[in-house]
Order: structure tokens, then sequence, then C-alpha cells
């Protein structure tokens, strides 16, 4: 039986989060959350993987005390048991603390023959948290997965997207897989699991009960990045607007101006 | 850790034995820029090979030296060699910066080398600066959904490790320096251990459609676009036009049009001669990923930040625009 991660992030709604003029950060209070689009579509795959060859399928997260919303909507859809990983200390934290993190608290929870992870998050927007988190798990990594085709002697054939092509390729378990959406649209859950989920246990990892945790490797004192400054983007001057109160006169005149460029 | 302890920036030329990949001499022309400033040397990486025509076109790129590496385990591109030969070169000569094209493979391994060596990790930088006081390079890139601007730096960790997109810097070769060294390095990683195989490759279908790069109009529909229905209008004023059509990344979300026409800083960078975007709202992420001599913007929310980016603006209804749009040009044809 496969025995298998799911590393999910809860976002804020990047179209609603805004920047305080005055202070420069970022106003996140009152912004909705979601659970990270990709991380839904690496769930599909791990789902799909366990009906096919079986397994057990262990979700993580870390985050505030609500990302435990996350946790549930993917337990509702696929998952068998769920780790929730917070606490201050683990605030402001890049990809090289974060993946320390959630490696080291994974570890009480098994040894894992697949890890599956989202591409990017649509906040953060790296892309690097996974390669990095399979470099600590010791794991090959199948990164833009377009299918799985088989899982047996310790190994997985995928194919892969690359920029010219598709590759199938060979990987040793352990293995990290990130997926391209194509064959992996995340899907409904069930009323029954839905209700499950709602009270399902949920393990709470804190920097008190992770074994081993090394405290200067988490958080801020464990990031290798900091973010100094962060500024509204500076905008070239507005083009010419072409606004003559029809769309017909309008297009003719955006159609004079092409022609006097030789653009048309 | 001493900062000053480390020197000299690196840039990995990606390259299939044949030829390098753009994005490694677009890295060298940048980084010259910037090693000028800090007073580094400037040395590009190669793994296995290059042919000497290749290397000359690196040595263009205005670099100091090569840093030549030879061995077993590399093959075929694979994490595993590739990060380790990274590491153990970092560990031998302490450079200040690495430098690697964000490429599929390059975005997989360099993460990795880095948590090797323990040090910070940057992806995607727009525009690379330098602060003298801390010595810091500064990376700086649009965040949270191109809203704002961030500048990220590695502070106290060594090397800073950066992935930057293909075509995010223009090559734009200075010409070759009077003096370049040449490092020759044996590093052997054990080809067995390699956990990643490939079996087989299939080549894309080569659709004309999809090849947008270089079109010389682009026809660019966004997240204003009311469903897949009406889509078909923005096909035909791209025809009539010469052109393709593209999308961003919501469209891709959203499941209309394929990835490979997603125009922006993580899909495809395009250089054209007329660009018509058609509901799309201007986020950095997106028009980072635009050249074009004639930048034509539609949609209806008159401060969008699209019209800052556009030579031409028109406040309206995208769909009545564009119908407007195929009717005048096809009176046009017939005059």
């Amino acid at each position: 039986m496969l025995n298998i991660l799911v590393c999910v992030k809860q976002i804020p709604d990047v179209d609603l989060v805004k920047m305080d003029p005055e202070t420069g950060n970022l106003v996140r209070t009152g912004v909705p959350t979601l659970t990270n689009p990709l991380d839904l579509n690496a769930l599909e795959a791990a789902v799909q993987v366990k009906e096919r060859f079986g397994g057990k399928i262990t979700l993580i997260t870390m985050g505030p005390p609500m990302a435990e919303e996350t946790l549930r909507e993917c337990l509702a859809v696929g998952g068998d048991e769920a780790v929730l990983i917070t606490g201050r200390p683990f605030g402001g934290a890049d990809t090289l603390s974060t993946s320390y993190t959630i490696v080291k608290a994974s570890e009480s929870f098994g040894c894992f023959d697949l890890i599956f992870a989202g591409k990017e998050t649509l906040d953060g927007a790296t892309g690097q948290m996974a390669s990095q988190l399979a470099e600590r798990f010791d794991a090959s990594q199948i990164s833009c997965c377009f299918s799985i085709e088989d899982i047996s002697d310790g190994k997985v054939r995928a194919t892969r997207s690359l920029e010219t092509g598709k590759e199938v390729v060979e990987a040793t378990l352990p293995c990290l897989i990130t997926v391209e959406k194509d064959n992996f649209y995340g899907r409904l859950p069930n009323l029954r699991a839905y209700l499950d989920a709602k009270t399902a246990d949920i393990a709470v990892c804190t920097e008190t009960n992770i074994p081993g945790l090394d405290l200067e490797k988490i958080g801020v004192p464990g990031s290798g990045t900091i973010v100094p400054k962060i500024y509204p983007p500076e905008l070239p001057e507005p083009g010419q607007i072409i606004r003559t109160g029809s769309v017909k006169t309008d297009v003719t005149r955006l159609v004079e101006l092409l022609a006097e460029k030789d653009a048309i | 850790m001493q900062k000053s302890d480390y020197k000299n920036m690196w840039v990995y030329i990606e390259h299939d034995g044949v030829t390098a990949a753009p994005v490694g001499l677009e890295l060298c022309c940048e980084l010259r820029k910037l090693c000028d400033r800090t007073g580094d040397k400037l040395f590009a990486v190669i793994i296995n090979p290059l042919p000497e025509a290749e290397e000359k076109k690196i040595i263009d790129c205005g670099i100091d030296g090569i840093i030549a590496v030879r061995g077993t385990g590399y093959d075929f591109l694979n994490t595993d060699a590739y990060a380790n030969a990274f590491t153990v070169l970092s560990r031998k000569y302490n450079p200040s910066a690495i430098f690697v094209g964000g490429t599929i493979f390059g975005r997989d391994f360099a993460p990795r080398f880095a948590v090797q060596l323990d040090t910070g990790c940057t992806s995607d930088a727009m525009e690379l600066d330098w602060d003298p006081e801390t010595g810091d390079i500064q990376f700086i890139e649009p965040a949270v959904g191109g809203k704002i601007m961030a500048v990220i730096t590695v502070p106290e960790l060594r090397p800073q490790v950066g992935t930057i997109r293909p075509g995010t810097f223009k090559y734009a070769p200075p010409g070759p320096r009077p003096v370049v060294e040449r490092l020759e390095e044996e590093i052997n990683f054990d080809p067995a251990a390699i956990r990643v195989r490939p079996l087989n490759f299939i080549p894309d279908d080569a659709d004309p459609e999809m090849d947008i790069a270089n079109a010389d109009c682009v026809v660019c529909v966004g997240n204003g676009l009311k469903d897949s229905e009406h889509l078909e209008r923005y096909r035909t004023l791209a025809r009539l036009l010469g052109g393709k059509i593209g999308c961003t990344r919501p469209l891709y979300d959203r499941g209309i049009l394929p990835y490979k026409l997603q125009i922006g800083q993580s899909g495809v960078m395009v250089k054209t001669k007329l660009y018509f975007s058609f509901g799309v709202s201007g986020a950095v992420n997106h028009t980072a990923g635009v050249d074009a001599d004639v930048f034509v913007a539609v949609d209806k929310n008159p401060d969008a930040q699209i019209f800052n980016y556009c030579d031409y603006g028109i406040v309206g209804d995208m769909d009545e625009v564009c119908d407007e749009l195929i009717a005048q040009l096809r009176a046009r044809e017939k005059d």
C-alpha cells in the first residue's frame, strides 16, 4: 500500500489583497481565503493514484489556525488523515524554512512513497517549494506531470510536459510529483465525505511537539530570503485613449491611427 | 560566514550539446552590467562540452571566465548530478551568486542545490539591482498577482541563488573581454544514483497556431471574456490581421485556451509588431511578457492598468469593439 503525502496551502484571494499606501504593508484583514488551486490538482492526482494502486493519503499544511479549513476541504475530496503545522514561530518563513518544517513535521506521520505538491501558489508564486521539498525528502521528482502510467517495484512511470514535448520518465520512490491540470481537474466531494470532514480529527503540530525540530531553521531565522521592501509597480504614462462616444467612430479612429503607423 | 569571502557571479549555461539555450546568454549579458558595478567576475558554468562556436557566443556576452565541468552523470539533464555539481563547485569556489535560467529543468534543480548549500533562492526576478552598503543583490519581482513589486534579498547567506525566466533580459552581447579564464573541473556522479530516467520523448505536434512568440500580430484575450462561445470573433480578428490568438493566465485557468497560448512572465514572452489586448486588466506578470511595436488595449474599465501600457486604448465592451473592428477591416480590404 502506498503511503501518500499531499502538501496544500491556504492562500488569500490575491485579487482582493491591497497595499496600504501609507505603510506599504499588505492588507490581508478580511480578505477571503481559498485553497491554492494547483494544490487541488495535486490532490486529485493523489486520489487517482490511491484509487488505482491503493494507498493512504495524508494531507499536510502550514499556516494560521484557520488553515484547518483547507485541510477539511481536502479531506472531503479524498484525504485520510490531516496535519496542521501552526504557531507564531513558523511565521514569515520562506521556502528554505517552510520545506524544512514540513518535512520535519511529516516524519511523525510515516515514511512517504509519494509526495504531491502544487506547481506553485498564487500568492507566493516562487514555484520552488516542490523542488526544495523533494530535496529535503531525499526524493526523486517529476514536475509538470501529465499522466501517471504505472507504479510498481519501487518505481513510478509517468509522462511529463516539457517545453517542446512530452517525456516519459521512470523515477524511483520516494518521488515528489507536481502536475499539469489537464488530467487532474479537481473533483467535488460527496455529501457524506463533506459532512465527515467537518468533524474529522486534525493532528496539530507546533514548535513544541515536532521531534528534533531545530528552532533556528524555522520561520524567519531559518529563511534564506527576506523582503525588505514592496512598492506599487511604476506605471508608464497612459497611451492615447480614443473616446468619441460611439464604438463605431472609436474604431474608425483607431483604424486610421493604425494605418498611419503602417501597423495594418 | 563572512559575506566578503564570497566573490564572483556564475551563470549556468543549459545546453543540449549542440546549442546553448538563449536564457543563459541573456543572463550573461545582464549580469555583465551588474558585475561591472559590484566588481565581481562573471563566470559561465558549462557542464559537458559545447561546440567552440557556441562557446564563442557566450564569451561575446562579456564573461570573465568559463568553468568547464566534465565527468560522469551528465549524459542527460537530471537534477541529481547537476545539483550535485553546483554544490561541489560552490563549496570549492565560494561564488557570491549563482543564476540559472528558469526553464523547467532550471527550476527543478536550482532550488535543490540551494537547499544542499543551505542558502536563499529566489525565482522570476524581472530586474536586478545591487545595494553597495550590504553587498546584496536585489531581486525585484512582481508579487501578489502583479499588484505589487517586491524587493527580495539574501541578507546573510551565500551564494545568492536566482532562477530567471527566459526572455526576461535582452540578448545584447557587449563583446568579448580581453582575457577569458578557463577552469577545468572534473566532477563525477555515479550514473546508477540518478533517480529519474527518460524513457521516451514525444515532440509536440508542430501546430503553427501555438507558435506565438514571434508572430507579427497577436490578439490577446483576457479574463473579460464571458465564455468560450465568445472566443470565435477574436480568432476571426486575428486571421484578418494575419496574426494569432493568445490569452492571459485566467483564460488558461478557466480551461478556455491552452497553456502554450498564455502570454506573460510565466508563459510565453511575445515580440510582435501589433498587439491587441481585449479584456485584459494589465497585471505586471502579463505586460512583462509583451514587447510590441504598437499596442492596442480594449477594456470596459477606464481605470484598468492595461491602458498604461498601450499606445492606443478604447474603453468599451470588448465584443462590440472586436465586431466593429472586424467589420471595418473587412470593408477596408474590399476597397
